[in-house]
């Protein structure tokens, strides 16, 4: 086998029992590897009914089969688990240099079950593995944990993936840290680790990926490259702008969303853009494992020090979303966020939930005592009640549960501004109406990453479509993000690598390293039966489509306020059956078998 | 007394990313044209070489609607109207 090592670990921290988990090249021809083999894996041996955070949940961390080879970002790794944000499933995606490592390492993934009766942490170095003890851990920040990991395994080389606080106390957002800066953030994925008494895994790998056709695979490696260091926004804007360079753009266009989507237009974009921050505090690029982008930013500031991000969504979440001005108080935020291990996005958005609770009325001074009023625009909000997040603290014990059961613990869980109970992420569905079907039907809920039509209905890429058409041809491109992300991820490549590579350019990588002969459709093939495989986990975990599938009634029924979106909604109702429909699925949004046999899914049903 | 009236369009251009290094200004006020072209050619003749920062590709919006679905160059300019000029840019 080429490019997957056909091998993963599988680690049961109750029994302390360590096994090799082989399987046929077959199984990779139909899941590829990393996000699609774990949502094999999880199907199979997984009621998908499980307490999220009970020991009979399982914790996945695999990179894929381009990880650690020379393509181009391919230092990724996905996290893949039953999420307690959302009861649903997720594949929370990182980059960093622990997916490679992990490869290095001998190993397609690492399938973590049970729980540890105290806490431990996971030393692989190739074939030797060790569950050490880390009580001495429990309790320490990321920075720290990874800086005493290190000096216990006497190796600067070692790679580490790892939870802080957050994760330890459940906290429902709580992200997997690697590489000090870098985080698989998005619906709680810290929370299932920290439910295993798992405080980090180490490794440390001396192989090379095999790869079947070298020369082919170098050539065609070379020519991607190329493509992207020529493409105006891979070797361009995302390299001198990092992602915040989107600031200016998505709230020029009037769909960035202001002081909890509230409106979609923020009078002070400009001094949190990624223009602003390169002017202000950046130092350098930090590229991730392979990467010729290099969009990741290292900042320096007075109180912080030097510190990596924020992203353009982390930038968005800790300032427009809660009316802030403070670019600094936001990279400090972000830095907090890290050490603490939690999700930007859900932090950020959960707190806006409670700031637009305490506008309404509905949360109040005398409940909040002398902690910081929830105002528009208060930075002391973000210092003080992250760090109550982390630890569950005061009324940090309440905003942990998210921005969702926050709502509806006041009775209003319309002031959440989130899909299937996982906060949404920095673009208003009001200013581009395909991504919001695209939040309404991704399989982890609120998130932007998974069908990033932003590409299409705002930046342009593959091609600019109206971001108010709502036609087939606006639904299927929908479907093709769907499916071509789920194969990016499974490739263990970067989604930033679609700004100057199409389909095919990912065909011929797989094609030369792995040493098969797919044409394009079969890849594809490959992205719809894992997105029909998550959907099946998450309708059989009880997801309800005419209750799940939907947005905040905001973007239903209040139109944009102003801007250039003045008075659109998010016409949904007229989207959605036509999207079940070209999914092939039934009116109601199940899928049928005739589908299921088609994808090769059917003995899940 | 004679009165003589001129219509003069006022257009308030923002630039963006490279653009404002290449030119040096976030924002101007251009006085004249009258549709999406003729300010790419007056910002040419003010920035030379402005346009072929566009070359690569560009996101051009009058009042935050992208000109691919208004009637791209040829979308016309009133006064106190506002173009936002982006060089090709994507993150997410």
């Amino acid at each position: 086998m080429y490019g997957n090592w056909g091998k993963f670990l599988r680690v049961n921290l109750s029994t302390g029992e360590v096994k090799v988990e082989e399987y046929e090249e077959e199984l990779a021809k139909k899941w590829l590897g990393s996000r699609g083999l774990a949502i094999y894996f999880l199907l199979k041996e997984m009621d998908p009914k499980v307490d999220p955070l009970g020991p009979e949940n399982k914790l996945i961390l695999t990179p894929g089969p381009l990880s650690g080879t020379s393509a181009p970002t391919g230092g990724r790794y996905n996290v893949v688990t039953k999420s307690p944000a959302t009861g649903f499933i997720t594949m929370a995606n990182s980059g960093g240099y622990f997916g490679a490592e992990l490869k290095f390492a001998g190993w397609d993934g690492i399938i973590v079950e049970g729980k540890a009766e105290k806490p431990v942490y996971i030393y692989i170095k190739d074939e030797h593995v060790e569950i050490r003890d880390a009580s001495h851990l429990w309790g320490k920040v990321v920075s720290e944990t990874e800086e005493a990991i290190r000096k216990e395994i006497g190796s600067k080389k070692v790679r580490i993936a790892l939870i802080g606080p957050a994760g330890e106390n459940l906290v429902k957002f709580a992200a997997i840290m690697n590489d000090g800066h870098r985080a698989a953030g998005r619906a709680g994925v810290g929370a299932v680790m920290g439910s295993k008494n798992l405080k980090a895994i180490a490794v440390e790998g001396s192989k090379r990926v095999p790869i079947a056709d070298k020369q082919k695979f170098m050539l065609t490696v070379r020519e991607k490259i190329n493509k992207l260091k020529n493409d105006p926004v891979a070797g361009g804007g995302l390299p001198n702008y990092g992602t915040a360079v989107l600031v200016n753009i998505i709230n020029e266009n009037g769909l960035y969303p202001t002081r909890n989507f509230q409106t979609g237009v923020f009078e002070h974009a400009y001094e949190q853009s990624g223009e602003a921050m390169a002017k202000k505090y950046l130092i350098r690029n930090q590229p991730c494992y392979a990467c010729p982008i290099g969009c990741g930013r290292v900042n320096k500031l007075p109180t912080v020090g030097v510190t990596e991000g924020p992203e353009y969504e982390s930038t968005w979440a800790f300032g427009a979303n809660l009316g802030i001005n403070d670019l600094a108080s936001i990279i400090e935020a972000n830095h907090q966020c890290d050490e603490f291990g939690l999700d930007t996005i859900s932090t950020g958005g959960t707190l806006a939930t409670a700031m637009e609770l305490y506008e309404k009325g509905y949360l109040t001074d005398e409940e909040l005592g002398d902690a910081p009023p929830f105002r528009w625009g208060n930075t002391e909000v973000l210092h003080y009640y992250i760090e109550k997040i982390a630890y569950r603290k005061d009324f940090g014990d309440k905003l942990a549960e998210g921005g969702y059961r926050l709502a509806e613990s006041y009775g209003h869980p319309e002031y959440s501004m989130s899909v299937k109970k996982l906060e949404l992420p920095a673009y208003d569905p009001r200013g581009a109406e395909g991504h919001g079907l695209g939040y309404a039907t991704n399989n982890r809920g609120g998130c932007h990453i998974k069908n990033y039509m932003i590409s299409p209905e705002i930046l342009g890429y593959p091609y600019k479509m109206d971001p108010h058409d709502i036609s087939d041809d606006k639904v299927k491109m929908l479907i093709i993000f769907q499916d071509l992300s789920a194969l990016i991820d499974a490739a263990g490549l970067c989604l930033f690598t679609t700004f100057g590579l199409g389909a095919d350019d990912y065909r011929d990588m797989l094609n030369a390293a792995l040493g098969w002969d797919f044409t394009t459709e079969d890849y594809l093939k490959i992205g719809e039966r894992i997105w029909n495989a998550e959907r099946l986990f998450n309708l059989k975990a009880g997801l309800v489509p005419e209750r799940d599938d939907t947005l905040p009634k905001r973007f239903l029924e209040e139109p944009m306020p102003e801007g250039p979106n003045k008075g659109h909604v998010v016409r949904l109702k007229e989207m959605l059956p036509r999207y079940y429909k070209l999914r092939g699925w039934t009116e109601d949004g199940r899928i049928p078998k005739e589908k299921a046999e088609e994808l090769g899914i059917a003995e899940f049903l | 007394m004679l009165r003589v009236h001129f219509k003069v369009v006022y257009v308030l251009v923002k630039l963006f990313a490279t653009l404002i290094e290449f030119t040096g200004k976030r924002k101007l006020e251009i006085s004249g044209p009258k549709t999406v072209r003729e300010l790419l050619d007056e910002l040419e003749r003010t920035f030379p070489g402005f346009k072929k920062e566009l070359e690569k590709g560009h996101i051009i919006l009058v009042n935050g609607k992208n000109i691919e679905h208004l009637q791209g160059l040829d979308t016309p300019l009133k006064d106190d109207d506002t173009v936002s000029i982006f060089p090709p840019a994507g993150g997410g």
